[in-house]
């Protein structure tokens, strides 16, 4: 008999539909070395259930299929990962029925999809960025050592996936804790020979409610990120930085 | 009465597309005070620009001082064949550097030379080391930070929305856009955007190749929006196979391998283990290439350690079309690798230790992806269809195409690139002409008024983009995508001739017709088919251009080979472009159009050797 691989796809037809929430499990051809990601491409071709049914195909989100984007970000038998880079043969060795599941830590829009939008209010909330407007005839930029550089890389590639907060005990319905990814860009920005002079604001962004200390220490974030970002380091790191801020900042106005 | 129906946002700029192009335009725009709508298909963050690896090519001198803009402008045009716009490739040459330290100041992470500068690596096609680097993550670093730096500006961003079409006013040479009309891909309900300008920055159409690199959004909207609305499309037969796409698994077959590889020393092998390049060196280029491996090899080593070298080039980093039909010729004898490409080897050229850190993500990618350790094994490597110099014919200064107020820049737009692009001169390109078409939709926002769409345009928007709910019965919108895929592979792709176009035309008729009967079930709530049935228009228009240039350019010159035309055409074709526009009547009309005439300093420029 053909090499089937054996899928099982929690759905719902929109957020303000909960009635329309389910399992369908769908059975498709086997291929060496296939992806979650090939796997649902073939049912939204063939969007047959495993016992016959046909169904409005399955969406989900993807973009560069080289877990560079983080678009296609989902829970994997369970766990949170993206699914291109998830391999059948690894996940399912002995054919074993792989789940497929929304991230719970975001609202739902359908299917495997959710809204992530938090995640750049977060950017907007800590200021990751420079300030500089315009462009200007800036001539070389400030000299920075390899070593700065290396500090900073690590830091430098996240992706906005999500794996960080959907990990996190602390970032759920009755917390405001604003979750690893936006904490790990402070590090960053405040490492920036520009960037540096607005520390300050990014340090005060953290320190109100469901800011840095909202923290709990579980350390999920560093073991799910697909980066291998040191984010419990970022944390602690700013964490730091804000106590510092708040004991002796008001001497520095 | 339309108003009333469909949520309205109005904006003084619209931009379209959030790749680094769209993201640099926005950010100029709002920088003149404007305000600035960006609208995306996808996650802010997600666009194709995210999967660049290389680098970003700047004539900056940090590693070899002897660079300048015009070596940098020099071999552009020669990469290019001559074809290019030389303003363009000339104002890209010129502020490359300047955008690359914006950048820097804006929070991006370069790799680092020993006394601080920003590091730069060895491309194809490229005199000296002149890309701009973050490991082999160059695109992903370059879209954080101008994601980053741009929702700070005030912009409004608008996420997973598509366009369906462009509206405007007025006729011939005083059309002016006034909009357009889309859908959001979350609960399909439509919206309308009023604007006074538009910045076209959606990027490619890599989705029309079986084999291709590029992510599901490359699917030709901005090109076919524009073409639709009047502006021209130029190029449009020139297609880059990049050399290095994976082979093997089946499952992520196109996916792309960056030029960094061999730019950091890796070669390409056949399955007899020679190195291939030295047998296909082509004239143009054969009085800076090494002809002997030791020689290759030398000015490797001395390139990527920062020593002037004398030696010349190694053929592994000629331009990307001469490679990519080298390896097909290769797998065509019969000396290709297992699964049909050919093998491109860095384990035996470079430490594991040097591999991990300056190709990180190539790394990863196979260990991933593939289950392979290129610290140990050579990787297979074939062509992937990846980038189109084709696009948006605009004026070379601002951008500007022919309907007033209707910007582009970046891979959707013509000119920049001629007839085959260099390595790393996409991500400037991005910056360069990104800032300039900012700049000058800002400009032209600030210069009128804003004018009312007209409803009747706006209605028939509406009818056109639910026509595919409105059929009992019809084709599957993912399988006629399947469809046009396997076709341009097989009749437009990396060769072609007069018999494989015509059938090609024919089976993008077939399509066309195939397309208008498409029939979508369920409702508008992120309907996956829906979308795709839309997308699969544009997609057509795009296929249906290259098709036809492809078929009236009798010659071989960069992204497009001919069987039947061996050669590049002296006489004729290396003076002309291949416009396309909507004809009366909606056929698609095609035309060739001289190449505007080169000053003689930039002809005193183009001629001077190293």
């Amino acid at each position: 008999m053909e090499r089937t691989v054996r899928l099982k796809i929690r759905r719902q037809d929109a957020a303000d539909k909960p009635e329309t929430r389910r399992w369908e499990e769908f059975s498709v051809p086997w291929q060496p070395q296939m992806n979650v990601i090939s796997a649902l491409m073939h049912i939204q071709r063939n969007p047959v259930t495993a016992d016959g049914t046909t169904v409005a195909p399955i969406v989900w989100e993807m973009s560069c299929l080289e877990e560079v984007c983080g678009a296609c970000t989902m829970l994997v038998n369970g766990r949170v990962r993206q699914s291109c880079t998830a391999l059948v043969d690894q996940i399912a060795p002995g054919g074993e029925v792989i789940t497929l599941e929304p991230m719970t830590k975001f609202p739902l829009v359908r299917d495997l999809v959710v809204d992530r939008s938090r995640m750049f209010e977060d950017l907007k909330r800590v200021k990751a960025w420079v300030n500089l407007d315009g462009s200007h005839e800036l001539g070389p930029g400030p000299r920075q050592s390899q070593e700065n550089q290396e500090e900073a890389y690590p830091l430098s590639r996240c992706m906005t996936c999500g794996c960080c907060l959907e990990a996190c005990p602390q970032v759920n319905p009755r917390s405001t804790f604003i979750g690893p990814a936006a904490i790990n860009q402070v590090r960053l920005f405040n490492l920036h020979p520009s960037g540096k002079m607005h520390a300050a604001e990014r340090l005060e962004a953290l320190m109100d409610e469901g800011g840095v200390d909202g923290c709990g220490k579980a350390q999920n974030c560093v073991e799910v990120c697909p980066k291998e970002i040191p984010l419990v380091d970022s944390i602690a790191q700013v964490s730091r930085q804000t106590t510092k801020h708040m004991l002796f900042g008001w001497l520095l106005k | 009465m339309t108003d009333k129906n469909f949520e309205t946002h109005e904006h003084d700029v619209l931009v379209i597309g959030a790749g680094g192009a769209g993201l640099r335009a926005a950010i100029e725009a709002s920088a003149a005070g404007l305000s600035v709508g960006l609208i995306c298909k996808s996650l802010l963050g997600k666009a194709h620009t995210v999967m660049a690896e290389g680098g970003v090519a700047a004539a900056l001198g940090n590693v070899e001082p002897r660079d300048n803009w015009k070596v940098h402008f020099r071999d552009t045009m020669k990469g290019g064949r001559y074809l290019n716009q030389w303003r363009m490739a000339q104002l890209h040459a010129m502020e490359a550097p300047d955008r690359v330290n914006e950048l820097e100041e804006w929070g991006a992470i370069f790799d680092r030379t020993h006394d601080g500068k920003i590091l730069q690596r060895n491309f194809g096609g490229h005199t000296y080391p002149r890309l701009a680097h973050v490991g082999d993550r160059t695109g992903l670093e370059m879209i954080r930070t101008l994601q980053q730096h741009g929702i700070h500006t005030g912009m409004h961003v608008y996420m997973e929305c598509t366009l369906t079409r462009l509206f405007t006013a007025g006729e011939g040479d005083d059309k002016r856009v006034t909009g357009c009309f889309g859908y959001w891909r979350e609960n399909g309900k439509f919206v309308v955007f009023k604007t006074k300008a538009i910045v076209m920055a959606s990027g490619g159409i890599g989705r029309i190749f079986k084999i291709n690199s590029n992510s599901w959004e490359c699917t030709g909207d901005g090109q076919a929006l524009a073409y639709l609305a009047g502006a021209e499309l130029m190029d449009m037969e020139f297609m880059q196979f990049h050399p290095t796409g994976m082979v093997w698994p089946p499952s992520v077959r196109g996916t792309l391998i960056t030029e960094g590889v061999r730019g950091e020393g890796g070669t390409l092998r056949n399955k007899d283990g020679k190195r291939i390049m030295f047998g296909y060196i082509p004239e143009l280029y054969a009085s800076d290439t090494a002809k002997t491996e030791e020689e290759a090899d030398l000015w490797l080593r001395e390139s990527t350690t920062g020593i002037a070298s004398k030696a010349k080039r190694t053929p592994d980093l000629l331009p990307r079309d001469i490679v990519a039909r080298a390896i097909h010729t290769e797998v065509k004898a019969g000396r290709g690798s297992p699964h049909g490409g050919v093998f491109l080897d860095i384990a035996t050229r470079r430490s594991a230790e040097d591999i991990k850190k300056k190709l990180p993500a190539m790394y990863h990618q196979f260990m991933e992806l593939g289950d392979v350790d290129i610290t140990k094994e050579p990787m297979e490597v074939g062509p992937t269809g990846h980038y189109t110099m084709g696009g948006i014919k605009v004026d070379p200064n601002t951008q500007e195409s022919r309907v007033k107020g209707l910007f582009a820049a970046g891979e959707c737009a013509a000119g920049m690139h001629g007839s085959n692009r260099l390595g790393g001169n996409s991500l400037s390109d991005l910056l360069v002409f990104g800032r300039i078409a900012g700049e000058h939709a800002a400009k032209f926002a600030k210069s009128v008024q804003a004018k009312e769409t007209d409803k009747g345009a706006i209605e028939a928007a509406e009818k056109e983009a639910l026509a595919p709910f409105s059929r009992d019965e019809g084709p599957n919108p993912f399988l006629l995508h399947e469809d046009l895929m396997n076709q341009m592979q097989k009749y437009v792709g990396i060769m072609r001739n007069e018999a494989d176009l015509a059938s090609g035309l024919k089976e993008v008729e077939r399509l066309k017709d195939a397309q208008s009967r498409i029939s979508v079930t369920g409702n508008r709530h992120y309907n996956a088919a829906w979308h795709e049935s839309i997308d699969m228009r544009n997609m057509l228009i795009v296929s249906e251009a290259m098709a036809r240039a492809a078929a009236q350019r009798k010659e071989s010159r960069g992204g497009h080979a001919r069987e039947d035309f061996t050669e590049m055409d002296k006489e004729h074709f290396a003076k002309v472009n291949i416009v396309l526009r909507y004809g009366k009547g909606g056929d698609m009309e095609l035309e060739e159009v001289a190449l505007p005439p080169v000053p003689d300093e930039i002809k005193k420029i183009l001629e001077e050797k190293e």
